[in-house]
């Protein structure tokens, strides 16, 4: 790839964060490359911020003193009251599948992290203007503009079962997020019981708020297809579930690209 | 950042093709379940690119840029462990090859073997690219891209 002589100027970034690789696609447009620069670690930093905030693998960061009953709330950056009262949203809206405050250990809203930081990161390059912007936070995607005006942004869907393989690929206009019973040792805890329990394969959440959507997948994931309608139930909100015994089940804005 | 911002897309569109690539079976009204292999998808070959020396070979270009390549780290991915070749000429990658994967599935490191070296020449068609990302893809991914960035600060491309 040559650089910098691509007709469509694309712009990509892996940025080493929160225990992960966040990678981003840019297509500047018409700003200058001093622009988009300046945006892109402005959207990097962001993700530091929340990495130093929310970490739980950090002892002295706001969300472990919190958890340890060191600080209240109101004693920690406003960010934490802003992600917790999100996590309420998801809770009630899922009928308590999503429940940080089941979490062994304490409240522990890892689960609408990353996506809520991902999304800001991205917020960071739309606001500067760039004309179309992906950000992929190990799997959690936000999409901003479209790579081309009659090209939407086509988003795979991993299989549950091949390492390197997709189980579909949807377009994309927002945010996709997609939790999966093979990401072991994350937050995939039945709030019933407060232990790993997962009743989908994977699962896979679109809508406008990337924040939402990595709650809403991790809830659905543990709670299974049977429950897709505490996510369809939200104005702009689609799921894909894909159960263990391998059947699927889609609600009706998924849009999915016909295998070519 | 510029160039590495590049070289990373190059990282993020190759591993964008790699699934591309290993993703041909479509999708059916059951997937297959975990204890079914199924045989590697048939698919045309394509013949591996020879380094895109066009641009510096020209007679107008003075400095004879040597290709340089380095082992990136060996990155634990979820399944197993991967690490890449990177080759530059320049600031521009030539190529990438696997010089290890170890999965725990072998199907899928067959699969891999066969279609990693291939992706050169996919990306380079990047606007063809069938998908932009993959959502739920964590592992594998982040192990390809965190070995190519650590050969590329090996070589001094940033």
């Amino acid at each position: 790839m040559t650089a910098g002589v691509s007709p469509s100027r694309t712009l990509g970034h892996v940025e080493t964060v929160m225990g992960t690789a966040v990678s981003f696609v840019l297509y500047p447009g018409a700003l200058s490359d001093t622009a988009v620069h300046s945006a892109l670690a402005r959207a990097c930093r962001t993700l530091h911020e929340a990495d130093q905030t929310f970490s739980t693998w950090k002892p002295q960061s706001p969300v472990s003193r919190l958890r340890r009953g060191e600080a209240t709330i109101e004693e920690l950056p406003t960010e934490v009251a802003t992600v917790l009262g999100l996590c309420e949203h998801v809770k009630s809206a899922s009928g308590g599948w999503f429940d940080p405050w089941a979490m062994p250990g304490g409240v522990d809203p890892t689960g609408l992290v990353k996506g809520w930081a991902a999304e800001r990161a991205l917020a960071e390059l739309a606001q500067a203007g760039v004309r179309a912007a992906m950000v992929n936070a190990a799997g959690d995607l936000g999409v901003h503009g479209r790579p081309a005006p009659e090209e939407p942004w086509r988003v795979g869907i991993r299989h549950p079962w091949r390492v390197d393989a997709l189980a579909c690929v949807i377009e994309a206009d927002a945010a996709v997020a997609t939790s999966g019973a093979y990401e072991r040792g994350e937050h995939l805890i039945d709030p019933n019981s407060g232990r790993p329990l997962t009743r989908a394969a994977s699962a896979t959440v679109t809508g406008p708020s990337l924040a939402i959507a990595d709650a809403l997948a991790t809830a659905l994931v543990v709670a299974g297809a049977d429950e897709i309608g505490f996510v369809t139930a939200l104005a702009g909100y689609d799921a894909y579930v894909i159960s263990p015994d391998g059947s699927e089940l889609a609600s009706n804005g998924i849009r999915f690209v016909p295998s070519a | 950042m510029g160039l590495r911002g590049r070289v990373a897309l190059f990282v993020v569109t190759a591993v964008i093709g790699l699934v591309a690539v290993l993703s041909l079976h479509t999708r059916a009204s059951q997937l297959a379940l975990p204890t079914a292999v199924q045989p590697a998808s048939q698919r045309k070959q394509q013949p591996k690119s020879a380094p895109t020396s066009g641009s510096l070979s020209g007679s107008s270009q003075a400095v004879v840029l040597l290709a340089r390549s380095a082992v990136g780290a060996s990155e634990q991915y979820g399944y197993g462990v991967l690490s890449v070749r990177v080759t530059v000429r320049g600031n521009q990658i030539q190529d990438v090859t696997v010089t290890r994967l170890q999965t725990a599935e072998q199907y899928s490191q067959q699969l891999a073997a066969q279609v990693i070296p291939m992706l050169h020449s996919e990306v380079l068609s990047a606007q063809s690219a069938r998908i932009n990302g993959i959502s739920g893809a964590s592992y594998t991914s982040q192990a390809y891209a965190l070995s190519v960035q650590s050969a590329l600060d090996k070589l001094h491309v940033a």
